[in-house]
């Protein structure tokens, strides 16, 4: 990852923070900030997301529903609450006249149906309060779960991307892994130049010429390895021309005939194959160069 | 030329952004004039419980006379006061009353000040927001000078306010982002005004080895000093740098050193050594890579720029206007938004030697530029023999605003504080944009 080029008297930090912020958006694809999110999570939801059922203003609606309730109202009724009053004189009277209203008619129903309505209103009104506590929680839960859902939705489709990034890239290595394998395959092996190298001084001995000692002048044409080892092809089939003669037999050896013979194959290397061969070396066919490796 | 320095508290060991600043203030103007303090008994600012004496005594060199509160905060009423003026339509009554429940009431020092306002050439009021700045500059009239240390919160949309800050003689103003937001709130534009801000004492020579080896410390680290509480942004610090250690398992630890309000993380890499004297607290800061600043409320954060004077990099919250604007004026510190953001700055500072270096550098130059002590001092004096000329030449003294009579008091016509807050610029500015 690229470092800032730092001059003391040149610091510039918005420049740096631009710096930054590129290097985020290139790890994350793309820069949201929190409050972006935010307004994605409430606004543009469905852009994100596929949203069956869920509204893009969820959020919203259950902010707008979503209130304090007052403390509900309530009326705490007792036997005696039918003939209270604050004035004892009044409560004394009605306690005296309590049979003779009795006698025109039963209140204890009435007075046992508020009471227990008395009670489940009680019972109602903690209800409430849970719900209204739990009410809340929901909302903290269905608003997290909202804005996860949308950063969740984002960081799919910045996934996506780069798994679609890391595909191409894979094939763009795998084609230049096998352009490195046809550029290994072309070039002259190590055992052939081996070869090559232990049948040099039977050539010197047979031929009386020193593999330095040719006109191999640095840069120029004959200097080359190709020109060398084809000047080198030409004297041995100039050899084998000669081999019925006795003075072929002071020449190789008995051993280094098999030798010559399976040096046959070497014509099909890329010096031998003529100057059609020679554009694949430099990488002309398309295939890049070692040194571009 | 006698002077009277009026905050809420006042003492060698009361730390709080204001109060040193105040104490700083007084010391060094100390020696150009006679400096006198006007102080409350109060130590802690939550309740202002009287645990001083009452009297005069000398702090370094100053006299300070202290007068008791008359009451404690009542936290509940606070929050509900608070709750009515930032949140809802209100009345002047109910802001008045919000101030009441805020505190530090003392009428015996708003008495003392209107008793004595012409014992003192001038009254240099700190903090806008509280009791003592409210009652005392209506009490001195004219000669009253304030450093309003306002912070970008629901406070400065309150209405109570834009009459003090319209009818000092001068303000001076911690940053241009605070001297932006008060004359948007206020329309103060013609009342004096410079961008002063606070020094620091820090010292000449550091021992960042010292403190490695007093606190047993081997590694690198990033450092926060100042309360560990959530408002001043220590959350947020916790969850992002929990998140940058899972991101660079070799990367820098983190030192805390403040008094803790909130629950530290317990993690190998959190180190939390409680409140240090100044010699340990420099030593840190000059041993750390860098120092993170996390509040999103500062007017001037005095540990950033002792940080700077120190040649360290400061990391900040960029959600604070004033915090950003340093660093951008500065080019000493980066700034963050974003987990992502904090995980890539302080990377960056940490693993790029040259560009921590090169930020450290600004630091020092920008702290020795705008913030050395000279420098503070004469932008001082210099307004004070600015409005000494004026008195001598017979300037018309500027008039408070009255209040509102007793029904208009109490009409419920004032916006909520936050909704005022709102419309308010933000950002931060660059020379002069």
């Amino acid at each position: 990852m690229a470092e800032f080029n730092i001059r003391t008297d040149a610091v510039d930090v918005e420049q740096i923070m631009r710096q930054i912020r590129a290097r985020i958006r290139e790890k994350r694809g793309v820069d949201y900030t929190e409050a972006q999110i935010q307004e994605l999570a409430s606004v543009k939801l469905e852009r994100f997301l596929d949203v069956k059922g869920i509204r893009s203003d969820l959020v919203d609606q259950f902010r707008r529903t979503r209130g304090v309730s007052p403390p509900l109202p309530n009326y705490g009724f007792e036997d005696t609450t039918l003939f209270d009053s604050h004035r004892a004189v009044v409560r004394w009277i009605r306690a005296l006249l309590k049979p003779i209203l009795k006698l025109l008619f039963n209140p204890n129903p009435l007075i046992h149906v508020l009471h227990e309505q008395s009670t489940i209103n009680n019972l109602y009104a903690q209800r409430v309060y849970v719900r209204d506590e739990l009410d809340g929680l929901y909302y903290e839960v269905i608003h997290n779960l909202v804005l996860e859902t949308t950063r969740l939705g984002i960081e799919v489709k910045n996934l996506k991307m780069r798994v679609e990034s890391m595909s191409s890239r894979l094939d763009f290595d795998e084609r230049r892994a096998r352009a490195l394998e046809g550029v290994v395959q072309y070039r002259p092996s190590t055992a052939t130049q081996r070869e090559r190298s232990r049948e040099q001084p039977d050539v010197a001995s047979g031929g009386g010429t020193s593999p330095v000692a040719g006109p191999a002048a640095p840069g120029g044409e004959e200097g080359q390895p190709g020109m060398a080892a084809r000047r080198r092809r030409r004297r041995r089939r100039g050899r084998r021309g000669r081999g019925s003669t006795p003075a072929a037999a002071d020449g190789p050896t008995a051993a280094s005939v098999p030798n010559s013979v399976s040096r046959e194959p070497d014509r099909a290397e890329p010096s031998d194959i003529g100057p059609s061969s020679e554009p694949d070396d430099d990488g002309a066919n398309g295939d890049p160069s070692p040194s571009d490796l | 030329m006698k002077l009277a320095v009026v905050v809420q508290r006042y003492g060698a060991t009361i730390n709080g952004g204001a109060e040193l600043h105040a104490r700083y203030v007084a010391e060094h103007l100390g020696r150009h004039a006679q400096v006198e303090v006007i102080t409350t008994c109060a130590v802690d600012y939550v309740t202002w419980r009287n645990e001083l004496s009452a009297g005069t005594e000398v702090v370094n060199g100053c006299a300070v006379h202290r007068f008791p509160v008359d009451r404690e905060r009542d936290i509940k009423m606070f929050a509900r006061r608070s709750d009515l003026v930032f949140e809802r339509s209100h009345s002047q009554h109910d802001e008045l009353a919000w101030l009441e429940s805020e505190g530090p009431t003392s009428r015996a020092l708003i008495a003392y000040l209107r008793t004595h306002r012409r014992a003192y050439d001038f009254f240099v009021f700190f903090s806008y927001r509280y009791y003592h700045s409210y009652h005392g500059v209506r009490a001195v009239g004219p000669r009253a000078l304030l450093v309003p240390t306002a912070e970008r919160d629901e406070v400065i949309g309150l209405s109570v306010f834009g009459p003090v800050f319209r009818g000092v003689r001068a303000l001076m103003y911690n940053s241009p982002e605070e001297r932006a937001m008060i004359t948007a709130a206020a329309h103060n534009d013609d009342v004096p005004g410079v961008v002063v801000g606070i020094g620091s004492d820090v010292p000449a020579r550091t021992d960042p080895l010292r403190f490695r080896q007093k606190y047993n410390i081997n590694g690198r680290f990033a450092v926060y000093v100042g309360r560990i509480d959530a408002n001043k942004g220590c959350g947020e610090l916790f969850e992002f740098f929990l998140r940058y250690v899972r991101a660079h398992p070799l990367g820098l630890a983190l030192v805390l050193i403040g008094k803790p309000v909130l629950d530290i993380p317990e993690h190998p890499r959190v180190r939390h050594f409680g409140f240090l004297d100044d010699q340990d607290k420099f030593d840190a800061i000059a041993a750390a890579d860098l120092l993170i600043m996390p509040s999103y409320y500062e007017s001037l954060s005095m540990v950033a720029l002792e940080a700077w004077a120190l040649g360290r990099p400061v990391l900040v919250n960029g959600r604070c206007d004033v915090l950003k604007g340093q660093c951008l004026r500065s080019n000493a510190g980066l700034y963050y938004e974003t987990h992502e953001e904090f995980v890539e700055a302080l990377r960056s500072i940490s693993d790029n030697g040259r560009l921590a270096e090169a930020l450290g550098v600004n630091g020092r130059s920008f702290y020795r530029r705008h913030y050395a002590w000279p420098v503070i001092e004469q932008k001082y004096l210099d307004m004070l023999d600015t409005l000494k000329a004026e008195d001598g030449a017979g300037h018309p003294a500027r008039a408070l605003e009255p209040l509102r009579g007793w029904f208009g008091r109490r009409k419920r016509d004032l916006a909520p504080g936050k909704e005022m807050l709102g419309q308010l610029p933000t950002g931060p500015l660059l020379n002069g944009r």
